[in-house]
């Protein structure tokens, strides 16, 4: 319940979810547990989608912020302890809720469309917002991340409700997890398909998976190694044999996913292991950033070959995934060096190679990656030091990417990621969108081709400029 | 006159800043070179000297000992080599307008030579001055009496080009920013937030604030630019290549500017200004003129070999990793002289100058004489 009273994160901080997930995360699901928390959390959501409808318009208000913040003053004090709102329903509970999202949105004025004052403000903040939303518009795409939308719209499987809700808090992220989890989430949907009555498994199993996946999509955007396997599995659907008994279909299908699993993650990791590790030798320093699933598998497995290195670790708000890293090999007893990431040029001279992973790898031999991976890249390639992308081939997207960009997703900034030093008081660390100061948390940076030596996939070792080849490579399995 | 109580008391002074130094008590380019000042004033106040070398001796002395507490504030040295400039130019001025012969126009050609007419000048002076009395045996205190007001008023030129240098640097914001641009910042520089702010009353523009981790300092820089009306973007250090695509103009604050046209700044620089290269992005630097030190040959490969506190990077809070991780925390960055394109210092006619340039700024502040203190 304390999770709720904190006004003071941005309006996207899961903090009405929290309760509604609350049961669906900690328990096994058991069959009824989930769809309670499912009806509970469409009240709160719908709350939810209210406020951040609301807070959306807030957040473009510009000075009338004082001035109209008189008025909602009042409602605003006591507002910070209602937490309880999920059990009050109806109109009664809108205007703390409201005020909430108030503050939230850094007490700028509010479109209260209950109150006459306030559509004056809203007048006025549409006019500001005209002027202050300059420097709004060039980032304006990267706010597209739906950040708690959790209507189960259909007919959701409670599992997928529950990956959702994971995947919304970062709980399983990572490419390579998102897409195992998917898949192993999938089987599931698919066991508890039943083909409705004059339908057939081929066709209706895809609109009923169409549900889920725009379901999982609106928790967070999808990951192109889910979209890959999601590409694959309709492939798989479409082409089950109608005459099939629907238990042999459905059985059929998830053995195609478990192959799907085993072929292209699990099996690929091991060739990518053996392949990297050969690049490892005894002596070297090895940097890399954030975590790697496949990059924690090099490590240790060369370790444990006999290599002897030493790791140097960088990492980076707004995730710090390399703490876990660094925990797995300091366990494996490998020598390490942490460092955040502005400390960089001051370790990058002694390093010997540099080994990332990657969220996914283009055409054009860019590679997608944690935010920060490009800087890395950079600083090493300019110290002539080779950089080596670990990357299974189904995070291989045909797309082109030419900036950073363009197309990104934003960690939520609220204090689960902050991960601030203790020495400084929270207080001055966590800070929330206000007048004229939003915060910008990027998950993701392309890493030019110039800046990286060579990718280690499955399929081998290739230059980025080959990485066009591998749909061909794979006979166009991809 | 070590035996002097007064000088005595100087030398605590002296003592106590040295501690704070070493203690890391007193950190930051300004406020060091702040503290030098007054600690300067305090020792010249209070010193016996009968000639301008021992004056000069007991100037060094001092500076010597804050420098040794703290070789890496290199402001600290750089106010000593300043007030040493303005004694010996005082001093010149007072012995006789010969000094003046040495000509102030400067070109390549006697550029080079610089400093070396002075010394000369300077010792043939010592007989011949009228009102300065060097080893005066009648009245050991009559060079100290003449000189020391003069000197006094040259410590509170030094403080109060301090107290203006940010305003100074800013004048020529309104120049260097336009509408409508992206700038990008990294962590906390009172300069470039001076800087910025200047420029907002003519221009509106919008600026990223690269946190600067493990400091965090470009909180207070976004929290400060955003109360001030600028439109601010608070981004971690890792979405610096992701963002630079878009920005128009780096504008980043240094701890010291070497003779080569380098300079160390707070970490993460280096990957901006790097980032920005890669983009081709202009990189600006803003610093006050304190902040030119007569040095080149100081950089490492680890950074400017300075540490933090690592628990800023892995706290006890990760009880198990502590003691089995090497933890990096080094305070700066050396940023090479080709990554930067333009100086902008508290002279606004001469004082925007690109790295290459930077030695003659320097020649002109300090003495030649001085660089080693």
């Amino acid at each position: 319940m304390s999770s709720n009273s904190q006004p003071q994160h941005k309006p996207r901080t899961p903090s009405l979810l929290l309760q509604a997930n609350g049961p669906s995360q900690n328990d096994p699901p058991p069959t009824g547990a989930p769809t309670k928390s499912q009806k509970q959390m469409t009240k709160a959501e719908r709350r939810e989608v209210q406020e951040r409808q609301r807070a959306a318009k807030a957040a473009k208000v510009t000075a009338s912020g004082p001035q109209s913040g008189g008025p909602l003053a009042k409602p605003q004090h006591p507002s910070s302890s209602t937490s309880s709102q999920p059990k009050k329903t109806g109109r009664g509970s809108e205007s703390p809720v409201q005020s909430r999202a108030s503050t939230a949105a850094g007490s700028s004025g509010l479109p209260n469309k209950s109150t006459k004052e306030s559509k004056a403000a809203a007048a006025t903040a549409e006019e500001d917002a005209a002027v202050r939303s300059r420097g709004l518009r060039i980032f304006s795409h990267f706010a597209l991340q739906k950040p708690t939308g959790h209507i189960a719209k259909g007919n959701v499987h409670p599992a997928i409700v529950r990956l959702g809700l994971m995947f919304a808090e970062f709980k399983i992220c990572g490419a390579n997890a998102r897409c195992i989890a998917t898949l192993s989430v999938f089987k599931r949907v698919i066991q508890d398909y039943t083909t409705p009555p004059n339908n057939t498994l081929s066709r209706h199993l895809m609109t009923h998976l169409s549900v889920q996946i725009s379901h999982l999509v609106s928790a967070r955007p999808m990951s192109v190694t889910m979209g890959n396997a999601i590409r694959q599995l309709k492939m798989e659907i479409s082409g089950s044999d109608i005459d099939l008994p629907e238990q042999d279909a459905k059985d059929a299908l998830c053995g195609k996913i478990d192959n799907y699993i085993r072929d292209r993650i699990i099996i690929a990791d091991q060739v990518i292991q053996e392949t990297a590790m050969r690049k490892i030798h005894d002596g070297d320093v090895v940097l890399t950033y954030a975590r790697s699933s496949v990059v924690q598998k090099v490590l240790l497995e060369a370790w444990a070959g006999g290599t002897r290195f030493s790791v140097i670790v960088v990492d980076s708000r707004p995730m710090l995934e390399g703490k876990r890293l660094l925990s797995a090999l300091v366990s494996a007893a490998i020598p390490c060096t942490y460092l955040l990431l502005p400390a960089l040029g001051s370790v990058i001279s002694e390093v010997s190679i540099v080994l990332i992973g990657a969220h996914s790898i283009h055409s054009n031999g860019a590679v997608f990656s944690r935010a920060g991976t490009a800087l890395v890249a950079m600083m090493a390639k300019q110290h002539a030091i080779p950089v080596v992308v670990c990357c299974e081939t189904y995070k291989f997207s045909e797309g082109v990417r030419l900036d950073s960009f363009t197309k990104n997703e934003l960690a939520p900034s609220g204090d689960s990621f902050s991960c601030f030093p203790r020495n400084r008081s929270p207080a001055s660390l966590i800070i929330q969108n206000q007048l004229n100061l939003e915060i910008l948390n990027p998950l993701y940076d392309l890493t030019p081709p110039c800046s990286i030596t060579a990718v280690v996939t499955e399929a081998g070792v290739i230059p980025p400029d080959s990485i066009s080849s591998i749909p061909l490579a794979l006979g166009r399995s991809v | 006159m070590a035996t002097d109580p007064q000088a005595a008391a100087g030398q605590r002074t002296v003592e106590a800043l040295a501690a704070k130094l070493r203690r890391r008590q007193v950190v930051g380019s300004r406020e060091s070179a702040l503290e030098t000042a007054l600690v300067l004033r305090q020792v010249v106040s209070k010193a016996r000297f009968q000639n301008i070398n021992q004056l000069v001796e007991i100037i060094r002395s001092v500076g010597r000992k804050l420098i040794e507490a703290q070789p890496k504030e290199h402001t600290v040295g750089n106010t000593v080599r300043r007030l040493l400039h303005h004694v010996r130019e005082e001093y010149d001025n007072a012995s006789k307008g010969e000094a003046t012969t040495s000509a102030n126009e400067f070109s390549i050609a006697n550029f080079v030579l610089q400093g070396q007419p002075r010394r000369q000048v300077a010792e043939k002076e010592a007989e011949s001055t009228l009102v300065l009395k060097e080893d005066d045996s009648d009245d050991p205190d009559s060079f100290s009496r003449t000189l020391k007001p003069v000197v006094m008023e040259a410590i509170q030129d030094i403080l109060d080009d301090l107290e203006t240098v940010y305003d100074n640097i800013a004048k020529s914001a309104r120049d260097h920013i336009h509408s409508d641009e992206i700038i990008l910042t990294v962590g906390r520089s009172k300069t470039v937030e001076t800087y910025l702010k200047s420029a907002a009353h003519y221009h509106k523009f919008t600026i990223i604030v690269a946190e600067s981790g493990p400091s965090y300092g470009g909180h207070d820089m976004a929290r400060s630019l955003s109360s001030a009306g600028i439109s601010t973007f608070l981004v971690p250090d890792s979405s610096i290549y992701a963002l630079m695509s878009r920005v128009s103009k780096v504008i980043l604050g240094a701890h010291a500017i070497l003779t080569n046209g380098g300079m160390f700044a707070i970490t993460g620089t280096l990957l901006a200004a790097t980032a920005a290269r890669a983009h081709s992005t202009p990189i600006m630097v803003c610093a006050g003129q304190f902040k030119l030190t007569p040095l080149w040959n100081l950089y490492h490969e680890y950074g400017a070999l300075d540490f933090a506190d690592p628990s800023g990077v892995l706290g006890f809070e990760e009880g198990d990793l502590v003691d089995k991780v090497d933890v990096v925390n080094p305070y700066y960055d050396f940023v090479r002289p080709d990554l930067v394109d333009v100086y902008v210092t508290n002279e606004y006619a001469s004082g925007i100058i690109p790295p290459p340039s930077m030695y003659r700024l320097i020649k002109e502040s300090y003495d030649d004489e001085d660089n080693e203190l």
